[in-house]
This record gives structure tokens, C-alpha cells and sequence, in this order.
């Protein structure tokens, strides 16, 4: 990792007033300058807050958040000159009363640029977000996509050094999402800004990505990023599961609404030989093909088997040779649904 | 009632009741954006006696003042009685509770978001401030005009503040309350509508400036 730009340690925060119970607990953490880093979570997970932290927006309750090696909650101006180095834009970003070019030159006449250097600006930041011409429509006539784009577009303007976005891509169609991954993409590697955006979907953190932070109910949690699953998440009361390819269902316990990944670890697969035999009905029964093995240490071997979905499976090497497990075998996998960690909006009642 | 009278009465109202809508704002503004910016031990308390404020009789205010600026009270070496100092004085008194709160509602109003968007964007915490003054804008304006209007149609104060003191601290009001005395009747509803034409023009005036830059 190039040097870090943030480096958090025992970051802790708390939502002011008795109303809330919620408390963001982070442990350390580093962001390399440059870097595009995702945190993923449902909601309530502290993503929001921590990108708030991250836009100097609110002092942490505890521990330290550094900035290109200083703290700007020392004293002075601190927060002061790194806001104006960290732009945030939120989820439902604010747009200031009057036209798309008032608010994309809002920053820009803070800074006191020269005219030619903000027209420039605001030119070409509406062209990256597909909004070029759009400069005198009313903020007020803009659909909710389109005034998140120009928030980007606002906060692109001032070409910062930290990008901090809020699900970025939410509420835009998904030409239009795709197009801005391409723009955050160009912002890291040719302007080296580095960039923090906070997602739902694991995917898209996945393509995006350099690192990913995976957050629940306001901690870092830490899981593999192997054997995960995305669709959208639907239940007949006692279980629930997506479908991740058409008729194929992943179950999961709980409850959960709209788009969630689920994640099973490799070690809470069991792998039994199943030559001939069909697969048992029941919950996340995968039939399905060794087709790759190797051993990570002398006692643990990692199974790469291809089904209707594919799954790495992590278990003893001993258990292996007693199973005759070998290339091309045929295999039935089985987990539980208490197993599988569901990222995205849940409602109530998954455990993991 | 001669003309000349009549330009002099309107100029004191506009003169002495503009000066103290200017005066009471720039107490006022900041205030409300203060106390609609942060909650803090005793806010509410603050609100309830602002609120008590507003419904202060003109006559109350003006007896107060007048036992502070008579010669025999504490304030009384100033010589402001019977001035358009002592009249104008007893106006920010009178409308300041008021502006403090119609411009605090209007603050409430702007989006929770335009402060720290200004300040992501790199705007000072003043610099912010100014951005949700400027979001409020015409409801502030509204409060502002509010605060005028009570002030330039108000007697009690005018009148034993001001002492309704012929080509000096003789304005609208004070006028009608002569004339009425004097069972001039129609004296009286001439200069009533006059005031309320000022008035009306003034908003007139104000407003469509406003609306034509919102609309930009």
C-alpha cells in the first residue's frame, strides 16, 4: 500500500443526545493515498458516519484519525484546510437554490479560481458526469439522479485529493452507474485522488475496489471474500434466499429486503463424495465437480468445486485422503443457512 | 391637514420604523440563526419568553421606556424623550421577539444538509452560516417586512416615546390617533390608507425584486 492518507486508530463515535444508541467502533485503520477503498454493509453499519469522519464533517468521540500524518482536530484550522481536501457526497445530496452551474462553481468561488479556470472546470465535470449543457437549468427541475450527479459533478470540480462518496451509484440507472464507476476509476488512476465510497453491493465493490472494509452494526467485521453470492433476497416466512443464477437458491436464516450478497466461509462447507448419488433435498444441498485442489498449509487443503454454482470449500487434508476427494470427483456440499453472512438491508433476525 | 404635514408624518413612520427593522434584524438574524443552529440547555426557555415577548402591548413597551428616558429615570441624561431616537429605540424593542422568530421558523426550514454541504465544499463554519441565511433568504426577508409592519403601524409607543410633536416626532399613526381626537374622522381613514398603501408598496416593491432573482 502506497503511504497511507488516513490512518485511524480506535476511532470510536457517538451520535450526540440520548436518541441514539448507535456507536461507531473502529479499530485502526489506513487508507493508501491513491487508493479506491469500499466499505460494505447494511444499513446502520456506520458507513455514513464514517465517511463522515473521514469528510471532517464530525470529530470522532475517541481515538485518533489522522490526515497526511497530522490530526486536523488538533487545533487551528485543521479540519478547516482538509475539508478542502476531502469532498463528500452524500447518498440524497443538497443542492444549493438556483442553476446546476451555481452549485458546480459553489466550491470553486470559495477557492477564489480564476473565471477561465472554474468556466473550465465546470465544463468539463458536467461532461464526465453526462450533463454537459445542463448549465443554466434550475436545481430545482433536476430528477434525483441527475442532481446526484451534479453533486459529483460539484465535488469532481475541485479536483480533491479525497473523494469520500456515499452510494454513489444508488438511484441512477445503471448505464449511468457504470459510466460513473469508469469516472471514479479515471479519478484515482490519472488524477491519484484517492477514493472511499461506501456500497450495498458487493460487486460493485469488488470491480471497484483496491480494498474493501466490510462493516456491521458499526464494527469492522472480517470474512473471506470468497463464496459470495448477490441477488435479491425474498422469503416465505421461515427462510429466506436469493438466487443467485435462475432456479438456484442460496438460503440464508433472518430476514432481509432488496439487493444483499451472502458469503459463506469455506470452513463451514462440508464436502461429502457422491458418486452416483443425487443430491439430498434440503437447503443449500450443491451438487457439483472437484475441479481444482491444492494445499494452503500441511494440514488444510482448499477445494475448488463447479456445480450450478461454484464453491471453494477449506478442510483438512487428512479428511481429504479419507474421503478419497480427488480432481473430477463428483461431490455434494452442504451448509447451514445460519452460516451464510448476508450483506445488505436486512430487517431482523439473521444472527450473522 | 396640510401636505407638507402629511410628507413629514410619513417620512418620520418610514424613517423611524425602517431604521428599527434594520436595527432589530441585525440583532435578530444572527440570533435565530444561533438558536436555530444548535440546541443547548435553556433553548426552550429562551423560545417561550421570545414567544411571551411578541404579545407585549405597545403601550406597556412604551411606558417602560418612557420611565427609563424621562428625566427623573435612569436614562434620562441622554435627552432621547420625545425624539425619533427614543421612538425608533422603543421599536426594536417591540418588533425584535418577533423577527427573532419568524426568521428562526424560516431557518428551521432550510434543509439540515446545506450546512454541511457548504462545509464539505469548503466553506468556513461562517462562510456556511451565510449559505443558510442565503437558503432562507425570502422567508427571512418575510420576517424582516413582518417586523416593519408591526413597527409602522404601532401607536402606543409613537405616542409616548415620540409625544406626536408637530413637524418632529409626528408620524402616521400618532396623526390618525390626532385627528381621530379631534373627531376628524375622515382625516383619520385618508391616513390609514395611506399607511397601509406605504406598506404595501414597500412589500411590493421588495418582494418582486426578490422573486425575479430567485427566479435566475
Amino acid at each position: 500500500m502506497s503511504a497511507p492518507i488516513y490512518r485511524l486508530e480506535g476511532l470510536g463515535y457517538a451520535y450526540p443526545g440520548e436518541g441514539s444508541s448507535f456507536r461507531l467502533e473502529l479499530g485502526s485503520l489506513a487508507v493508501g493515498e491513491g487508493e479506491i477503498l469500499a466499505l460494505v454493509g447494511p444499513n446502520g453499519a456506520g458507513k455514513t458516519t464514517l465517511l463522515t469522519l473521514l469528510a471532517f464533517l464530525a470529530r470522532p468521540s475517541r481515538g485518533r484519525l489522522e490526515y497526511r500524518g497530522a490530526d486536523p482536530w488538533a487545533g487551528g484550522d485543521g479540519a478547516i484546510a482538509a475539508r478542502r481536501e476531502a469532498v463528500l457526497v452524500t447518498h440524497h445530496p443538497y443542492l444549493f437554490k438556483g442553476t446546476v452551474a451555481d452549485n458546480v462553481l459553489f466550491g470553486l468561488k470559495l477557492r477564489k479560481l480564476p473565471e477561465d479556470v472554474m468556466s473550465a472546470r465546470l465544463r468539463s465535470a458536467l461532461a464526465l458526469v453526462e450533463l454537459d449543457g445542463c448549465e443554466r437549468t434550475p436545481a430545482s427541475r433536476l430528477s434525483a439522479g441527475q442532481a446526484q450527479r451534479v453533486a459529483l459533478a460539484r465535488a469532481l470540480a475541485l479536483e480533491p485529493r479525497v473523494l469520500l462518496l456515499d452510494e454513489p451509484t444508488a438511484g441512477v440507472d445503471t448505464g449511468i452507474g457504470l459510466r460513473l464507476e469508469a469516472v471514479l476509476r479515471e479519478v484515482s488512476r490519472a488524477a491519484g485522488a484517492t477514493v472511499v465510497f461506501s456500497t450495498h453491493d458487493f460487486s460493485q465493490a469488488s470491480r471497484l475496489a483496491d480494498a474493501i472494509v466490510h462493516l456491521s452494526e458499526g464494527r469492522r467485521v472480517e470474512f473471506s471474500h470468497e463464496n459470495c453470492f448477490s441477488g435479491t433476497a425474498e422469503s416465505d416466512g421461515r427462510l429466506s434466499w436469493i438466487e443467485p443464477r435462475p432456479g438456484v437458491r442460496l438460503h440464508f436464516a433472518g430476514q432481509a429486503r432488496g439487493h444483499v450478497t451472502c458469503v459463506i466461509d469455506p470452513k463451514d462447507i462440508r464436502l461429502t463424495v457422491a458418486d452416483g448419488e443425487a443430491a439430498a433435498p434440503g437447503p443449500n444441498v450443491f451438487a457439483g465437480k472437484v475441479t481444482r485442489m491444492e494445499t494452503t498449509d500441511a494440514s488444510t487443503a482448499r477445494v475448488r468445486v463447479g456445480g450450478d454454482l461454484v464453491f471453494r470449500v477449506s478442510l483438512p487434508v487428512a479428511e481429504v485422503e479419507a474421503k478419497g476427494v480427488s480432481l473430477s470427483r463428483r461431490v455434494l456440499l452442504r451448509f447451514e443457512p445460519e452460516s451464510v453472512t448476508v450483506i445488505g438491508p436486512r430487517t431482523a433476525g439473521n444472527p450473522r | 391637514m396640510i401636505f407638507r404635514e402629511l410628507a413629514l408624518a410619513v417620512g418620520v413612520s418610514l424613517k423611524t420604523s425602517g431604521l428599527a427593522a434594520l436595527i432589530a434584524s441585525a440583532v435578530a438574524v444572527p440570533a435565530a440563526l444561533f438558536l436555530s443552529g444548535r440546541d443547548f440547555r435553556g433553548k426552550k426557555l429562551i423560545l417561550v419568553v421570545n414567544q411571551t415577548w411578541m404579545a407585549a402591548p405597545t403601550v406597556v413597551i412604551g411606558l417602560l421606556f418612557y420611565s427609563l428616558l424621562s428625566r427623573s429615570g435612569p436614562l434620562g441624561g441622554l435627552g432621547l424623550l420625545y425624539t425619533q431616537a427614543a421612538m425608533t429605540v422603543g421599536q426594536v424593542f417591540l418588533i425584535l421577539p418577533l423577527i427573532v422568530g419568524f426568521s428562526y421558523t424560516a431557518l428551521r426550514q432550510v434543509d439540515k444538509r446545506a450546512r454541511p454541504t457548504a462545509l464539505t465544499l469548503g466553506a468556513t463554519p461562517r462562510q456556511a452560516g451565510w449559505v443558510v441565511l442565503r437558503e432562507a433568504r425570502y422567508a427571512l426577508l418575510i420576517a424582516v417586512l413582518a417586523g416593519f409592519a408591526r413597527a409602522v403601524s404601532e401607536v402606543g409607543i409613537a405616542m409616548m416615546l415620540g409625544g406626536n410633536i408637530r413637524n418632529a416626532t409626528r408620524n402616521i399613526t400618532t396623526s390618525i390617533a390626532l385627528e381621530t381626537a379631534k373627531g376628524e374622522y375622515r382625516n383619520g381613514i385618508i391616513l390609514g390608507a395611506i399607511l397601509l398603501a406605504v406598506t404595501l408598496g414597500i412589500n411590493i416593491l421588495v418582494q418582486t425584486g426578490l422573486r425575479g432573482r430567485e427566479r435566475d
